[in-house]
């Protein structure tokens, strides 16, 4: 491993998405973004869906990446970044389609006054996950 | 000779058979493909989260997750996944045996099953084994919501005091001809020891956000999903291996029987002609003379 770099590992119940050497990773955790660089303390966290994104110099110079994932895990320990995703995706990969058939649905779950409050909980956070994908994907 | 047209009999049946067995060696193979894609890209998650886990629940109280207490309870409840399947070679018969091998080192136990797949149940059921719950008919199109079904279910036994302890057993998927009989270990949750000095100045920095029990909470549940649904996807991967490779043995078989019979079919041919002749000959000879 080249000195200071991150060890970034992102994977998702479906497969093993990104396992490179990377130097900085900026993450949306449920109280706050983080950006993560070389010597980070530990930390373990949950995060929510947003934008997710990392930084490597490449042949071509500095890269930065990015990435939309629906909520999930971080953990960083030794320089070593582990990304539990539910679902990750690069920018390109997005169906816009589908996230805002996604989003459609679930504003009208939400519109529902007398959910339980499990199903207004998955609902909202399916919203939250649509509304990720959308914004990501349109702003590129 | 009369066995002419038995020998031709035997070798269309035989032919028959052989057509059979390369058809579901085809179709296993394509299977396999798919489950191995399947369980090769699950697994880099399920280790993953194997490794958060062990780093949250080694570092933190035990008291602070139900599944993670150990009790000194001798109720033992065993998931065993077999296939819905026969034909596929010792496959069940290795699980079924390391089974019944578990139920009888740990007599003093109270062990209760959980079955999934056709075979696996059929076997228990008939040796009264207490049968908690059966999956059965589960393991096709097995997906994540399945898996998490199982995984809370087996959580709530759990919880509710009913087994002190859950182990799953299935076969893990080393490669197509190779697959190897695992019991793991499932609840209570056992954080692997990670060495004195490290682990300890790990335990002091370490942030979490938004706090220990609600990650650990999460983090717990899902865990049992991914690890349920890991077992059924190398259950699976490895059914159709095994199977394929059966199929491939039995095909090549069929082949070196039509081989033989053809051998023996061909000689019989022969000798019936041989004999015709002499016998021609002998009645000229006899004319003759």
């Amino acid at each position: 491993m080249a000195a200071n770099k991150l060890q970034l590992s992102i994977v998702t119940p479906e497969r093993l998405v990104v396992n490179e050497d990377v130097d900085q990773v900026n993450v949306p955790g449920v109280e706050g973004d983080l950006g993560i660089l070389y010597d980070h303390a530990s930390i373990l966290t949950t995060m929510r869906p947003g934008q997710l994104s990392y930084e490597s110099d490449g042949e071509k110079g500095r890269e930065t990446i990015h990435m939309v994932v629906s909520g999930g895990y971080l953990e960083v320990t030794d320089n070593r970044v582990i990304v539990l995703a539910e679902t990750a995706e690069f920018l390109d990969q997005i169906d816009k389609e589908r996230a805002r058939t996604a989003l459609a649905k679930a504003e009208e779950v939400l519109a529902n006054t007398d959910l339980a409050d499990d199903d207004f909980e998955e609902a909202q956070h399916k919203l939250f996950r649509a509304v990720a994908r959308l914004e990501n994907a349109e702003d590129n | 000779m009369a066995n002419l047209k038995e020998i031709k009999r035997r070798i269309k049946s035989v032919k028959s058979t052989q057509q059979i067995t390369k058809a579901m060696k085809l179709v296993s193979a394509s299977k396999l493909r798919r489950a191995q894609e399947a369980i090769m890209s699950a697994r880099p998650y399920a280790l993953k989260m194997m490794e958060v886990l062990n780093h949250l629940s080694a570092r933190c109280n035990k008291d602070l997750h139900p599944l993670l207490e150990e009790r000194e309870g001798s109720r033992w409840l065993v998931v065993v996944i077999t296939a819905d399947r026969g034909l596929c070679g010792g496959f069940n018969g290795s699980i079924i045996r390391k089974a019944h091998q578990v139920i009888k080192e740990n007599s003093d136990k109270e062990i209760q099953l959980i079955t999934a797949g056709k075979k696996g149940h059929a076997i228990f059921k008939s040796r009264d084994n207490k049968i908690l719950h059966d999956y059965s008919g589960w393991t096709r199109d097995f997906d994540y919501l399945k898996a998490s079904e199982i995984g809370s279910t087996l959580a709530n036994l759990y919880i509710e005091k009913a087994v002190d302890r859950v182990y799953v057993l299935y076969n893990e998927f080393k490669s197509v001809m190779q697959q190897e009989v695992i019991l793991e270990q499932l609840l209570p949750i056992v954080p692997e020891d990670l060495g004195t000095g490290k682990g300890k100045k790990l335990a002091v920095d370490y942030v979490y956000e938004p706090d220990e029990e609600t990650i650990l909470d999460t983090l717990i549940e899902r865990y049992m999903t991914v690890e349920v649904y890991r077992a059924f996807l190398e259950s699976s991967a490895s059914e159709h291996g095994a199977r394929m490779t059966a199929m491939d043995s039995a095909s090549r078989n069929a082949g070196d029987m039509i081989g033989s019979l053809s051998l023996t079919y061909n000689k019989a041919r022969q000798a019936y002609i041989t004999k015709e002749l002499i016998e021609i000959v002998n009645g000229a000879e006899a004319l003759k003379a």
